[in-house]
């Protein structure tokens, strides 16, 4: 029993941080069309400033916010620089934005160093409790709370505020929307910039977690968020929130029972998705 | 009627040249260095050419190339080491690198190209992210990322004879590669890339043949894999990372997308421009990281050269002819007026 609640606790701790990069690449996607692969390039960008601001301040709040700060300008320049260039023109966006993935990750090395850091917890969110035999390590559990809170937050504003009926309704027809007199261009852009933002938060969320920030980690991190929009539904908020804990649950179960296999565990639930219900588990109504 | 194609065609006598000159390079060079670049500028541009076959004529993006790459050199490697280096063995593994490849390609294929490009291009990549980490797993086998050395056959050892085995590869698979998209077959991949929706309703099943396309690219770059194993008679799990699948894509993208000789000369470009950059990194540490300066290149050519160097030069070439003969035709009618 208490293996399988500490399982539970790492598994939605990754899976609440895989969901912080795959809400972007999901929303972004319905929206637009487009597939942003340099997400990751994002993620990592956010994990570097927030964890030198850091290790620079000694304050983990303020590498937050200067982490979703990052997040924030990256995505407009990002929007602005790279995707509206190539709108509308699918094998374009796709190369595209890997090209600048690449160039983020290698970014990265020049102005940060190719070497990894290493991060640690902040004093008041490291250590753990013991209940019984049961060992609950903080960190984790912050990370999952975080994880559900800007679920909340980002399920309110998108059901029950004007911006996020937009959005709604851009990510279901976005012919209809923009006939209605809205400036859907605007729309993604603030989607984008916010999508970027929460990767960064992502990135930043995630150093502690795995004790070092590594270039490569964009990459690695990022295919694990396309996984998780293709299981959830390309387009569809909810699934990836679904996904991202399945995938995180699997993740932590197959680690403990069949390590050989937790390699391959996304990959199988993918190809099984693909098979069976190729539009993903939570299908997007497009009008 | 249809033109016959001849012999002696401009585009034949250009690439005739192109292969005297890389025959003869390495004797007028004759540096040790020049040798290893030029295979490896070769190896290159077999897998671009592959790469082409699927972004190029097909209109598939696929992030996942690096794995049939490595599936090649890994079967080589393994397979030289463990049975000793002679030729018969090399191409036995050439050929157990192909097949591997092709089943690869036939499963992923038929899993998600029925689906929008994203998938296929999301598959592949979190496919060969899998093929890379059970590289570094699987360390009974491939030793992980500390690789393994092995010995190549004797006959190879002689740098220059293993060139000019490479170059005849490149040759024998650019004829292929062209008679391939010159056949009726390659028309239809290139009406796939055009507009699939229509040429699934002119009756053809466009499924089957963007897996033929997948399985064509996969064997290529299963082929490049092994020759370039043998190159450095090294192999660790680097031939399996996406700095390969960049590699080829960034050959494809700067050379020219659907033209097959752009990737060869984009796999030039690179090979050296690669070569002098990395030298000149001794002096300004900027250039270690050369790779930014390919990724912008890349961004800038998406964006303004979507058709490369080869399909720049040639639209404009052919725009310039068109002007020539315009003006010729409007000379003809002045000449013929005043005859009149």
């Amino acid at each position: 029993m208490e293996v399988l609640i500490g399982l539970v606790i790492n598994g939605l701790a990754t899976g609440m941080l895989i969901f912080l990069l795959a809400a972007g690449l999901t929303l972004i996607f319905g929206l637009m069309d487009v597939l942003n692969f340099a997400h990751g390039g994002l993620f990592v960008w956010g994990a570097y400033t927030g964890v030198f601001t850091y290790l620079w301040s000694n304050s983990f709040l303020v590498g937050i916010i200067v982490a979703i700060l990052t997040g924030l300008v990256l995505g407009f320049v990002t929007e602005k620089l790279i995707i509206t260039p190539v709108y509308g023109n699918h094998v374009q966006q796709i190369l595209i934005t890997l090209g600048f993935m690449l160039v983020l990750q290698e970014m990265i090395k020049v102005v940060f160093g190719p070497n990894g850091v290493p991060v640690t917890v902040p004093k008041y969110l490291s250590g753990s409790w013991q209940i019984g035999d049961l060992t609950i390590i903080k960190y984790r559990i912050f990370i999952i709370a975080v994880g559900f809170a800007l679920f909340g937050l980002l399920y309110f504003i998108l059901n029950r505020t004007k911006i996020g009926l937009v959005v709604r309704a851009g990510v279901m027809n976005r012919e209809m929307t923009q006939a209605l007199g809205i400036n859907i261009k605007r729309v993604f852009l603030i989607v984008f910039m916010c999508g970027a933002a929460l990767a960064s938060l992502g990135g930043m969320l995630m150093a502690p977690y795995t004790t070092v920030v590594y270039a490569e980690m964009g990459m690695e991190y990022a295919i694990l968020g396309f996984i998780v929009v293709v299981i959830g539904g390309m387009g569809s908020f909810q699934g990836s929130l679904m996904a991202a804990i399945l995938v995180g649950l699997a993740g932590s179960f197959m680690a403990y029972y069949v390590p050989s296999l937790s390699v391959a565990v996304n990959m199988i639930l993918m190809a099984i998705v693909l098979i069976f219900r190729p539009q993903g588990l939570f299908k997007v109504a497009k009008g | 009627m249809i033109k016959q194609p001849s012999l002696l065609s401009r585009s034949n006598i250009v690439y005739t040249v192109i292969v005297g000159v890389l025959i003869v390079l390495p004797f007028v060079l004759d540096s040790r260095t020049m040798t290893i670049l030029l295979t490896q500028f070769c190896i290159f541009a077999i897998l671009a050419m592959s790469y082409d076959i699927l972004l190029g004529y097909t209109g598939i993006i696929s992030f996942g190339h690096a794995m049939f790459f490595g599936i090649g050199a890994y079967t080589t490697a393994i397979m030289l080491s463990d049975f000793g280096p002679t030729v018969g063995i090399f191409a036995a593994s050439i050929v157990v690198g192909i097949v591997l490849s092709a089943i690869i390609s036939v499963i992923s294929g038929a899993l998600t190209l029925r689906l929008k490009s994203h998938f296929y291009a999301m598959f592949t990549l979190a496919i060969s992210g899998l093929f890379l980490v059970l590289a570094e797993k699987w360390r009974t086998v491939t030793k992980g990322n500390d690789g393994f050395t092995f010995r190549a056959p004797e006959l190879f050892r002689e740098r220059l004879y293993f060139y000019f085995l490479v170059l005849i590869c490149l040759v024998i698979v650019f004829i292929l590669l062209k008679r391939i998209v010159a056949s009726p077959f390659g028309k239809v991949l290139i009406a796939i890339r055009e507009n699939e929706q229509r040429t699934r309703s002119l009756g053809y099943k466009t499924l089957g043949y963007k897996i033929i396309a997948s399985v064509i690219a996969g064997v290529v770059a299963s082929l490049a894999g092994s020759l370039y194993v043998i190159s450095l008679r090294f192999v660790n799990t680097s031939v399996l990372t996406m700095d390969i699948t960049l590699d080829a894509l960034m050959m494809t993208i700067i050379g020219g997308v659907g033209t097959l000789i752009g990737p060869i000369i984009g796999a030039g470009v690179i090979e050296f421009a690669q070569h002098y950059l990395s030298g000149l990194a001794r002096d300004y540490p900027i250039f270690e990281r050369w790779i930014i300066f390919f990724g912008i290149l890349y961004i800038l050519a998406v964006i303004f050269f979507p058709r490369g160097i080869v399909g720049t030069i040639s639209s404009s070439y052919n725009g310039w002819k068109l002007k020539k003969g315009q003006k010729k035709t409007v000379k003809l009618i002045e000449k013929e007026e005043i005859q009149q």
